[in-house]
């Protein structure tokens, strides 16, 4: 039997996300949209989701006057996307059956 | 992208790799347009100490490579302020440690060569035998191509890689070998070490 898959991770845009902040300290709100090509409405939802579970944080701060949303992955957030990662080579093993 | 419970754990990975490799383009993407304003600033400065060097005074024009670190800042930081948002990275901080190392480096000693110059501080203690004869421009175009060709490991780009090397080899051996045409050597390093490999960078990631 495989293990399942994080829920909260197998979504194409949190997956997204969640890659994205895996190689960088911090990331904007503006530079994850741009590049999941996800609606600000659908992200912030998929952003809050991710930050309630313990994987991301959600900063609100100002870049100069403008209002800027900083988003961090936690050591949670990294665990978890690794078993997530460990978990998929599994599925993909040669000869693999769930 | 919409939610999907019935994501494959192909398509997983595909999502995975493509969203890794679209943060590292746009990294770079940044990166290019720096190294093109500082290779700039440093040819044309090059040019400019040459001819003044040569027709109106002597090495005191040399201080004008102050004038270019003040120049080459107040650029770099509106190119900053005009380029994407780009996430802070482990590999963004790396390169801008490289640099700001070559930069202490390289800036240091051309403070005390400059201060031995005026006869603030003896010549002495650099040079302790006045037979050796040091060359400024070799060890500048070597840090050069060393910082370059690092970046080119850290961002694995491989034309940064052979631009690096060929900056700080070629660089090194020809401010030895033309002592009286320094400047147009350090020209050319910046060119090969800086303008060609960020035009690399940039229109490879605007394409």
């Amino acid at each position: 039997m495989f293990k399942p898959l994080d829920p909260l991770l197998h979504s194409e845009l949190r997956l997204a996300v969640m890659s994205l902040l895996i190689s960088a300290e911090t990331a904007e709100f503006p530079y994850i949209k741009e590049q999941t090509g996800a609606t600000a409405g659908n992200l912030s939802v998929q952003l809050d989701k991710l930050a309630a579970a313990g994987y991301i944080t959600v900063e609100k701060t100002f870049k100069g006057k403008r209002p800027c949303t900083l988003c961090h992955i936690t050591p949670t957030g990294l665990k978890a996307f690794e078993e997530y990662v460990e978990t998929l080579r599994e599925y993909l093993k040669p000869g693999a059956s769930g | 992208m919409e939610e999907n419970k019935n994501l494959t754990a192909e398509r997983s990975l595909e999502i995975i790799r493509e969203s890794i490799e679209r943060s590292q383009r746009a990294i770079e993407k940044n990166s290019g347009l720096p190294l093109v304003w500082w290779g700039v600033c440093v040819i044309v400065f090059s040019l400019l100490i040459e001819y003044l060097w040569k027709n109106h005074g002597g090495p005191a024009w040399n201080f004008l490579w102050f004038v270019m670190w003040v120049i080459g800042y107040i650029g770099n930081r509106v190119l900053d302020k005009k380029k994407e948002t780009v996430p802070t990275t482990f590999v963004g901080k790396t390169i801008g440690h490289v640099w700001a190392t070559f930069g202490i480096f390289c800036g240091g000693i051309g403070l005390v060569l400059c201060l031995i110059g005026c006869g603030i501080l003896p010549a002495k203690c650099v040079v302790p035998d006045s037979h050796i004869y040091m060359n400024i421009t070799s060890i500048i175009t070597l840090c050069f191509g060393i910082a370059s060709t690092i970046t080119g490991f850290i961002i694995e780009n491989r034309a940064i890689q052979v631009c690096g090397l060929v900056a700080g080899f070629g660089g090194f051996f020809a401010a030895l070998q033309f002592p009286m045409q320094q400047m147009y050597v350090m020209a050319a390093v910046a060119l090969i070490g800086l303008v060609i490999p960020g035009l690399l960078i940039h229109f490879q990631n605007k394409n």
